[in-house]
């Protein structure tokens, strides 16, 4: 993504203004290679917002194994972004969820977004809808009932993104350092 | 200026090297002389400017009038129409020079107290240069949402706030978010005006190498509020986005770049911006970007080489180089031109060719002010931009004479009248004069503070500078 060549010369398909629509599909395990460094930049910039949420030295591996697992498991969903047109194929982005159960609570299915990551370019007006309602719909289609999502306290825009999309908080987590 | 004439390349280091440092010295002395003697007027004047009465007061009883009981009539007619406060009072030629201290020249965040001699110089260049009368306000407040909640509050007193010397990136925000509340024109120099004089001169740059705006390819060296809106600018202009590469400490702005994250949190206006050009499409480091590139914008911290010959060797020809840092420029001009650069401006005084916002805000001011304008769109910023790239051609357009210099203040006027008819055609402004009359205004707005200095100098009401006492860096 950031490989800088001698000449600098690199396609300018996409430098103008333009949609830049996605296309979500399930992820297999060939797109490992592609989804982790999408995934460690997530965990990174998550850093930004906390430092209680630096990330591990072995964060890498630890990507690799999580996404593996999930890509098999029945409770979980984990959808790839491709570009369209020129870009196809290539991923560039991905959400990942979890069902679960709940244990005191009424519904007792619960699915958990746990990351969404779309680079720069494909983070257009639309594209978040599009890629809530595919894993919200993939999620009902494993047996959620409701749906939640988990970000930073601090990350302003992921809470903006969800209250205007009719989510509101329901747990606080809140850590100190021992 | 053809590229033949410059040195062989693989001269690595440029034979001026010598001149440079004494330049570089030159420049500090003079800076060190120049902050003694600042310092002993101050103490001396004790302040730049004052107010003063502008209406006759003849005896006591004319404070009846002036104030309380006849002053209510026309608080009761401001009352029924607030618009009024521009023909009842000073309001229409009042603007506040709002700061809250966070980037002050090139001294950091000094605070609000410590802003205020730089304020009231900036007020005092309002008042000469544009006839306006700008009230010097540092305020002391923590966030921007202060900041904003702030100026709001004070807007019922002023046509127009000028924001001065706050940090990057919370400046966009709170220009931003002001010019959307506030009916009345918010400006940021460092912003607009750095950027209009840029354009203005890139403009006549192009002209005079036979180029359009169009068809370059232009690599800005430094992201911050100046390049940012330069950016945006040059886009509004037509320039390609596929051509314009941003360039910062990390190397090219582009939409792979690992910090856009980031970016997008701390700095959004960086991250729209770079997302719309994504490296012009480039990569790497300053020399990727200007490789073939026909025209260098650098407005970048100051650090001398931060540009080298070789850089300029490997643009395309007839290479424009705006090397903007001061005090210390990218690249010396001379070291450019040896590189083969065909037009090198700096924001030095002391060179040809200086980029120097004062040629631009107190025109824009007096413009805007003179039509009432509610606001400063772009289109208002590059009227002024293209009416100061066309001043310069009054006295022949050339390589060394690429934007008028503060001496002809001919341009001045016009520049405020191509300001007034922007705001009219744009429909912000609340009093539709024609050309003509916005030019015959600021002519005589603008020509009014000279003659009033001359006649308190000869009143003797402001008292002759005194000699300067001798002083350490001048026995050295």
């Amino acid at each position: 993504m950031t490989e800088s060549s001698k000449t600098g010369d690199r396609p300018t398909s996409h430098s103008e203004p333009s949609p830049a629509p996605i296309h979500l599909r399930p992820a297999r395990d060939a797109d490992i290679p592609a989804l982790l460094p999408l995934l460690l930049r997530l965990k990174r910039l998550n850093e930004e917002f906390d430092p209680l949420l630096k990330v591990r030295e072995d964060a890498e591996q630890q990507a690799r194994q999580i996404l593996k697992a999930d890509i098999a498991s029945a409770k979980a969903v984990v959808l790839a972004a491709e570009g369209v047109g020129a870009d196809r194929e290539k991923v560039v982005g991905f959400v990942r969820a979890h069902v679960r159960e709940r244990a005191f609570y009424a519904p007792e299915h619960e699915g958990v977004i746990l990351d969404i990551y779309l680079l720069p370019l494909y983070r257009r007006r639309g594209v978040g809808e599009y890629v809530l309602s595919e894993v919200t719909n993939a999620l009902k289609a494993k047996g959620a009932e409701i749906v939640t999502a988990e970000f930073p306290s601090q990350n302003e825009i992921a809470a903006r993104f969800y209250t205007k999309r009719g989510f509101r908080p329901i747990t606080a987590v809140q850590a100190r350092s021992l | 200026m053809a590229r033949s004439a410059s040195p062989p390349v693989d001269s690595d280091r440029p034979p001026r090297r010598k001149t440079d440092r004494s330049a570089a010295e030159r420049s500090e002395e003079l800076t060190d002389q120049l902050g003694e003697r600042s310092v002993e007027l101050s103490r001396f004047y004790a302040g730049k400017i004052e107010t003063v009465p502008k209406v006759p007061v003849r005896s006591l009883e004319d404070f009846a009038l002036w104030y309380t009981p006849g002053v209510a009539a026309v608080s009761r007619a401001i009352q029924k129409d607030p618009d009024l406060s521009f023909d009842l009072t000073g309001r229409w030629n009042t603007i506040a020079i709002v700061t809250d201290g966070s980037r002050v020249l090139g001294l950091g965040d000094i605070g609000p107290h410590a802003a205020l001699p730089v304020m009231e110089g900036k007020a005092l260049l309002f008042k000469v240069l544009g006839g306006v009368d700008a009230i010097p306000t540092p305020i002391r407040v923590r966030t921007p949402e202060e900041f904003i909640a702030t100026v709001e509050a004070m807007a019922p007193a002023f046509g127009g706030v000028n924001l001065e010397d706050i940090a990057s990136p919370k400046c966009f925000g709170i220009l931003e978010q002001l010019s959307k509340r506030l009916p009345i024109p918010v400006w940021h120099d460092d912003q607009l005006g750095t950027a209009a004089a840029t354009v203005a001169g890139l403009l006549n740059a192009l002209e005079l190498t036979h180029r359009s705006v169009r068809e370059v390819r232009t690599v800005l060296l430094g992201a911050g509020a100046a390049n940012l809106v330069t950016a945006r600018l040059l886009l509004e202009l037509g320039h390609p986005a596929s051509s314009l590469t941003l360039v910062d400490q990390k190397g090219v702005l582009h939409a792979g770049r690992e910090d856009m994250d980031e970016l997008e949190l701390h700095n959004p206006w960086k991250f729209r911006i770079v997302l719309r050009t994504d490296g012009g499409g480039r990569t790497g480091d300053l020399a990727a970007a200007l490789h073939g590139a026909d025209v260098l914008l650098a407005a970048s911290t100051p650090k001398p080489d931060t540009v080298r010959p070789e850089h300029v060797r490997s643009m395309a020809k007839d290479p424009i180089v705006f090397a903007l840092a001061n005090p210390v420029p990218e690249i010396w001009p001379e070291v450019a031109k040896e590189a083969g650069a065909a037009i090198v401006a700096t924001g030095r005084s002391d060179f040809p060719n200086q980029v120097n916002n004062s040629l631009i805000f107190p025109a824009v001011f007096r413009g805007v002010l003179d039509a009432r304008a509610r606001s400063i769109p772009d289109e208002v910023v590059l009227a002024a931009a293209k009416e100061l790239a066309r001043g310069a051609g009054r006295k022949g357009l050339s390589a060394q004479h690429l934007l008028p210099t503060m001496e002809e203040p001919e341009v001045f006027p016009e520049i405020a009248a191509a300001v007034g008819d922007t705001a009219v055609r744009l429909g912000i402004a609340r009093r539709k004069l024609s050309h003509d009359e916005f030019l015959e205004r600021a002519k005589t707005l603008m020509g009014r503070p000279a003659t009033l200095v001359r006649a308190l100098a000869r009143a003797r009401l402001t008292p002759p500078m005194p000699p300067a006492r001798p002083s350490r860096s001048r026995t050295r």
